[in-house]
C-alpha cells in the first residue's frame, strides 16, 4: 500500500494524534537530550581471567545479577559482561571485581598477587563464587591458597551475622546459594571494611538464567526461596560494596533491629 | 671641733659631729696580738739596758720606747676621724584609705557608701589633721592589694580595687617608713580582708604589726545593721560549648534580709531571653544552688548575661547581674549526605566523611525507588522510610552542611520544602550539589529555589551530557582558593592537578552565575564549563560539582602508583570551605589572648585576603570598637604586605568589648566580629561584710583606737607620742694612720731612739 493511501484512509482525529506524537516524540528528543552518563559511574562486574580452570562456569550469572540489580534497586548497571586480567590497566575502573570457578587454577603470579593485594587495600571488592558444587573443591584449595598468598596474617574467617552484608538491602538469615555446602560466607576485613567475600555454595548457579528468562540450573535440593536467597544475597553484597556500614548508621539501627527481631522469631 | 675643722679644711664648718673610728673589721685580734707582743718586746728591751750605767739615760729610753710601740699599736688599728652632720626631724603619721571595691558598698540606715563615710569623716577632721601636720608628717596612701600614695584624696579616691591584704599593706608600710619615725598609723577601712578566714588577725599580720612599733588607730567605715542583698555569688561556666549541644551552668545564689518573695533568674544573650528559672527566696534561708542548661545556636566567643531582679535598698547594686563568656564550637560538622542512589561516587565520598574525625555524618541512599520491584515485603528489607519532613522542616538548621548526590527530590521531598533549604543557606548553611544524571536539571532543580542559590543556572534546553573522558583545568585567577589547596606550595599543587586521572560524565547545561568562583573548568568550543563552582548566597555558601566521577581521583590514582590522599584533601577542602570554617575566611580576627584581666592591654590581629585569596597588600580597613560603656571608636587601618594588621587597646574598665572589621569590596561588605571579655575581680562581693572583730583586734595588738564610723566622727581625741628625733643627714671621714705625718713622726721617733742608744753606746 502506498503512503498516500495510508493517509487518507486514515481517521482525521487518528491522523492529528498521529502527528502530535510524532513531533512530541521528535521534540521531546530536542528538549530532553538522553542522558548519556559516564559508563564508569555505572556499575559493572568484570569477570577475572585466570590461567587454568574455567573463569565462565555460569556465563549468564553476572548479567543475571545485574538484571536483578536494574530491577530491585536503583543502582545504574552496565549490563554487558566485563572479562578483564589482574594486570590489564584498567583494572582500576572497576571497584568490584568476580572470580568464579568450578575446577582448581594456576596460582596467580607474583605481580598479579600484588596488583590483587593493593586493588583490595585501598579500596576494592573481591566477590570469590565457588561453582563446584563440591565440598573441598579443587577450586576451593585454589582460592584457599591463593588468600594465603595475598594476606599471609589474615585468615579468611566466617561473615558475622550482623554483619552489613546481611542487611545492607535484605534483611537476610542465612546465606544461600545453588546448593547449600556451607551456610556462611566467608570474608578478608581490612581495618574494618571488608575487602573479599567468598561463598562455596554457587552463587552464579543460582542467578543465571537466559535470555528468555529461563534458569541455567536448577537449585539443588531446595525450592524457589534458595533461589530468591542467593539473588538477595547477591544484591546485597554488591549493596554493601556500594553503601559499606551505611546500614549500622543509628538512624536505620531501631527499624532495622525491630524488623530483624520479628522476622527472625517467624 | 672648731681645732678640727681648722686641721683638715674650711669646707667641714656643715659637720656638726665627729668621733673616732678604729679598725673594725679585726680589731679585737690587733689587740690581742699588741697586748701580747708589745710587753714581751718591752721586756727584751729592758733587760738590754743594763749596760747603760745612767739610770736617767736608761729612763729615758725605755720611755720613748713605751711610747714607739704606743704609736705603732694605734697606727695598727686604723684610726680614722668621722665627720657627721645630724638634724632634728618630725615624726610621721600614715594615714591609710582603703580604696578596695568593697568600699563602694552601701551602708545603712543612710544608704551612703562606706567610703563617702570615709571622705565625711576627713572633711569633719580636717582641722585636726592639718594640727598634726604641723608637728608630724602626715602620708596618706590608698591601700588594697598593695599601697600607693595619694595626693588628691577628693578627687583619687574610687572603690575600684580587686581585694584588700593587710599583711602586704602593712609589709609595704614597714619599708616605707624603716629610716624615717613612725609615730602612728590611721587605717580607714571596712575590715573585709578575705585572707583572713576568722576574726582574728593571721599570726603573720600580728608579727609585722609588731615590727611596725607604732599604734594603728582602725576607723571602721560602715556597720552590718540592716545589711540587704540580693546576689549572684558564684557562676560555674563552661569556657567553651558546642554548637547544639546544651551547656550547664551552675549558679550560687545568696539572699540576705530579702523577706519571702519569689525572683526569676534570667539568662539573655544580648536582649533575647534564652531561659528564666523562678527561684523561690524564703527568710532565714540565704544560699540558693540552681542548675540551669541552654544550647548555644551560634558559633564564636559567644557573651551571656545572668540576672536577677534589683530590690530597692539593696547595698550592693552590682552583684544581681553577671556576664560571661563562652567560645562555641562546633564539636563537629554535622553533614546531611543524600545520595540518589548508590554508586562508586557516592561510596568513596562517604568513605572520606566518615573518616573525617571533624565530621558527624547522617547519610540517606536511596536504595529502590518507586519503580523498583524488590519482590520481598517490606518485612524483610532493610529499608527505612525517608524522613524528609523531619529532616527538611524541623532540623535542617542543625546541620552545617546539606550534600545531594546525585538526588533526584521528586519522590522524596516535597517541592515546598525546597524554599527552606534557600532559606537555610541564606541564613548561613552550606548547600552542595554532586552531578550526575538525578541532578541539576536530571534532578528538576530548574527553576526551583536551589537553583538560586547555586552557583550555576540551568539551561532549559540542555545540551545534554558529554560521557567523554575529560580533565577539569584549574582556574589561574582562583589557584589560591582554600578548596584547591591539595599541597602547601602553590607550584606543587599545580602540579597535583595536573597528575590526577581524567573525570567522566560532564553536565554542559549549566552557566556560571555572575558572582560564582568557577574553581575548576573544562572548555569546550571555547566555552567553559563549570565543574566545580562556588558561590556566596547570604550569609551562607554554595558549591557545585557538575560531574558524578571523582572517585577517580582515588580509585583510579590508586592504580596509578598514587593514592587517594588527594581525593580526600580536596572533599575535606571543600567541606572547610563550604562551611566557612575560619580558616578560609578572607577576613581573619583574632585576639592574643582567651579572656583579659582589668588593665591588661588587648591585641587584636587581623588578616585580610582578596576575593581570589590572595593576601589583600595595602588595602585599607574600618576597625570599629564597642566600649562597655556604649561608645564606639572608629579606626582606619593599614595592612601590610602580608595581608596582616594588628589593633592595641587598654580597657578602661572589666565588661565586654567588641571589634569589627569591615571591608567594602566593589559595594559588597564583608564584616567579622569579635568579643573580648574583660573580667575584673568581684572576691569582695562574695564576703561583703564590715569585719569589725578583725579591726578591733589590730588596734588592740598595736595599742592604738578602734573607732565606727556609724556617722562622721570627731578623731581629735586621738594623740600620737612625738619624741624628737635626730636623723643623720650627711658624714665624712679622714684616716689618722694612712698619711705621711703619721709615718714621719714613727720614723722622727725611731731615729731619737737609734742616736740616744748610740751616744750611750749601745748598737
Amino acid at each position: 500500500m502506498k503512503t498516500k493511501e495510508i493517509l487518507f484512509k486514515l481517521k482525521p482525529m487518528r491522523f492529528a494524534f498521529y502527528i502530535i506524537m510524532g513531533l512530541a516524540v521528535l521534540g521531546g528528543g530536542f528538549l530532553f537530550t538522553p542522558v548519556v552518563w559516564g559508563d564508569y559511574s555505572k556499575l559493572t562486574i568484570p569477570i577475572i581471567k585466570y590461567r587454568g580452570g574455567d573463569h565462565r562456569p555460569r556465563p549468564e550469572a553476572v548479567r543475571s545479577l545485574m538484571a536483578q540489580l536494574a530491577r530491585r534497586t536503583s543502582i545504574e548497571v552496565n549490563r554487558e559482561p566485563v572479562e578483564i586480567k589482574l594486570t590489564d590497566p584498567d583494572l582500576y575502573r572497576y571497584p568490584f571485581i568476580y572470580l568464579a570457578g568450578n575446577a582448581g587454577f594456576e596460582p596467580f603470579s607474583p605481580r598479579e598477587l600484588r596488583i590483587l593485594r593493593h586493588y583490595l587495600g585501598f579500596g576494592g571488592f573481591l566477590l570469590i563464587d565457588d561453582s563446584s558444587s563440591k565440598i573441598h573443591s579443587e577450586f576451593d584449595a585454589s582460592v584457599r591458597k591463593l588468600v594465603a598468598q595475598l594476606f599471609p596474617k589474615i585468615p579468611l574467617q566466617k561473615i558475622s551475622r550482623d554483619h552489613s552484608i546481611y542487611r545492607s538491602f535484605y534483611l537476610i538469615k542465612r546465606p544461600a546459594g545453588r546448593v547449600l555446602l556451607n551456610p556462611f560466607l566467608e570474608e578478608i576485613s581490612i581495618k574494618g571494611r571488608t575487602v573479599l567475600a567468598y561463598s562455596t555454595n554457587d552463587l552464579g548457579g543460582a542467578w543465571a538464567r537466559d535470555k528468555l528468562g529461563h534458569w541455567n540450573h536448577d537449585i539443588v535440593a531446595g525450592s524457589s526461596t534458595q533461589r530468591q536467597g542467593s539473588i538477595r544475597l547477591g544484591v546485597n553484597i554488591v549493596m554493601y560494596s556500594l553503601t559499606l556500614d551505611y546500614k549500622k548508621d543509628m538512624v536505620h539501627l531501631p527499624i532495622i533491629l525491630e524488623r530483624l527481631r520479628r522476622y527472625h522469631s517467624k | 671641733m672648731n681645732f678640727l675643722i681648722e686641721f683638715f679644711g674650711s669646707g667641714l664648718a656643715e659637720y656638726n659631729e665627729w668621733n673616732i673610728q678604729w679598725a673594725p673589721e679585726n680589731s679585737q685580734a690587733i689587740a690581742v696580738i699588741l697586748g701580747v707582743s708589745i710587753p714581751l718586746a718591752l721586756w727584751f728591751f729592758w733587760t738590754s739596758l743594763k749596760r747603760i750605767p745612767s739610770r736617767l739615760k736608761k729612763i729615758f729610753l725605755f720611755g720613748l720606747r713605751v711610747f714607739i710601740f704606743l704609736f705603732l699599736g694605734l697606727l695598727l688599728l686604723k684610726p680614722q676621724l668621722e665627720l657627721k652632720k645630724s638634724q632634728s626631724h618630725k615624726n610621721s603619721i600614715a594615714v591609710l584609705l582603703d580604696n578596695s571595691k568593697s568600699m563602694g558598698i552601701k551602708t545603712f540606715p543612710r544608704e551612703e557608701k562606706r567610703m563617702d563615710r570615709v571622705l565625711e569623716t576627713l572633711k569633719a577632721n580636717k582641722d585636726y589633721l592639718a594640727g598634726l601636720k604641723k608637728d608630724f608628717n602626715v602620708d596618706t596612701f590608698f591601700i588594697s592589694d598593695h599601697t600607693e600614695p595619694a595626693s588628691d584624696v577628693d578627687v583619687q579616691y574610687q572603690a575600684r580595687r580587686p581585694n584588700t591584704d593587710y599583711s602586704k599593706v602593712f609589709r609595704d608600710l614597714k619599708k616605707h617608713y624603716e629610716k624615717k619615725p613612725l609615730a602612728g598609723v590611721f587605717l580607714f577601712t571596712d575590715g573585709a580582708d578575705l585572707n583572713h578566714s576568722s576574726d582574728d588577725p593571721s599570726r603573720e599580720l600580728v608579727e609585722i604589726l609588731a615590727g611596725l612599733n607604732s599604734p594603728v588607730h582602725t576607723i571602721q567605715a560602715g556597720t552590718n545593721e540592716s545589711f540587704k542583698d540580693l546576689s549572684i555569688q558564684s557562676l560555674l561556666a563552661p569556657d567553651f560549648g558546642f554548637a547544639f549541644q546544651p551547656v550547664n551552668l551552675s549558679v550560687s545564689l545568696n539572699a540576705s534580709s530579702m523577706g519571702n518573695k519569689n525572683i526569676s533568674l534570667v539568662l539573655k544573650e544580648g536582649k533575647n531571653i534564652l531561659i528564666s528559672k523562678m527561684v523561690e527566696i524564703r527568710e532565714g534561708k540565704t544560699d540558693y544552688q540552681v542548675e540551669l542548661q541552654f544550647t548555644p545556636r551560634d558559633l564564636g566567643k559567644r557573651v551571656y548575661s545572668l540576672s536577677v531582679p534589683l530590690f530597692s535598698g539593696e547595698s550592693i547594686t552590682t552583684n544581681n547581674h553577671r556576664d560571661f563568656q563562652v567560645k562555641v564550637i562546633r564539636d563537629r560538622t554535622r553533614i546531611l549526605h543524600l545520595n540518589g542512589r548508590p554508586s562508586w561516587d557516592s561510596r568513596y565520598l562517604r568513605e572520606v566523611l566518615v573518616n573525617n574525625p571533624k565530621v558527624d555524618l547522617l547519610s540517606f541512599f536511596i536504595l529502590r525507588t518507586l519503580s523498583d520491584d524488590v519482590a520481598a515485603p517490606t518485612s524483610e528489607l532493610s529499608l527505612i522510610p525517608f524522613p524528609s519532613n523531619l529532616l527538611f522542616s524541623d532540623y535542617l538548621n542543625s546541620f552545617d552542611l546539606v550534600i545531594f548526590q546525585n538526588f533526584r527530590f521528586e519522590s522524596f521531598i516535597d517541592k515546598k520544602l525546597l524554599s527552606n533549604i534557600k532559606t537555610y543557606v541564606q541564613e548561613g548553611g552550606s548547600f552542595l550539589m554532586i552531578g550526575g544524571d538525578l541532578s541539576f536539571q536530571g534532578g528538576g532543580y530548574d527553576r526551583t529555589p536551589i537553583e538560586d542559590i547555586l552557583p550555576v543556572t540551568m539551561q532549559k534546553v540542555g545540551k545534554g551530557y558529554s560521557s567523554e573522558e575529560f580533565k577539569p583545568v584549574v582556574e589561574k585567577k582562583l589557584e589560591h582558593h582554600p578548596i584547591l589547596r591539595l599541597e602547601k606550595k602553590k607550584a606543587s599543587s599545580q602540579k597535583t592537578w595536573e597528575s590526577l586521572p581524567l573525570l567522566n560524565g560532564l553536565n554542559l547545561g549549566l552557566t556560571a552565575k555572575p558572582k560564582s568562583h568557577v574553581l575548576l573548568g573544562y572548555k569546550i568550543e571555547g566555552t567553559t564549563i563549570p565543574v566545580m563552582a562556588t558561590i556566596k548566597t547570604g550569609e551562607g555558601r554554595t558549591a557545585v560539582l557538575t560531574t558524578d566521577s571523582s572517585w577517580n581521583w582515588n580509585f583510579r590514582r590508586v592504580g596509578e602508583g598514587g593514592s587517594g590522599r588527594y581525593y580526600e584533601r580536596f572533599w575535606n577542602n571543600t567541606i572547610d570551605w563550604i562551611t566557612n570554617a575560619p580558616e578560609t575566611r578572607l577576613l581573619r580576627l583574632e585576639t592574643d589572648k582567651e579572656r583579659y584581666k582589668e588593665g591588661e592591654e588587648v591585641l587584636v590581629r587581623f588578616n585580610v585576603l582578596k576575593e581570589d585569596y590572595t593576601p589583600a597588600s595595602e588595602e585599607k580597613v574600618n576597625l570599629t570598637l564597642f566600649k562597655v560603656s556604649g561608645e564606639r571608636e572608629d579606626h582606619l587601618l593599614d595592612v601590610d604586605k602580608n595581608g596582616d594588621g594588628a589593633f592595641q587597646f587598654l580597657p578602661e574598665r572589666e565588661g565586654f568589648y567588641s571589634v569589627e572589621i569591615e571591608l567594602d569590596r566593589n559595594g559588597e561588605k564583608i564584616s567579622d566580629k569579635i568579643s573580648i571579655g574583660v573580667s575584673g575581680e568581684t572576691a569582695e562581693f562574695d564576703k561583703p561584710l564590715v569585719n569589725a572583730a578583725l579591726l578591733k583586734n589590730i588596734a588592740n595588738v598595736t595599742g592604738g583606737e578602734y573607732v565606727i564610723l556609724d556617722e562622721a566622727k570627731d578623731l581629735s581625741g586621738i594623740r600620737f607620742e612625738n619624741p624628737e628625733v635626730r636623723v643623720l643627714t650627711n658624714k665624712k671621714t679622714f684616716s689618722l694612720w694612712d698619711n705621711w705625718w703619721s709615718y714621719g713622726l714613727l720614723v722622727g721617733f725611731l731615729m731619737v731612739d737609734w742616736w740616744v742608744r748610740r751616744k750611750s753606746g749601745l748598737s
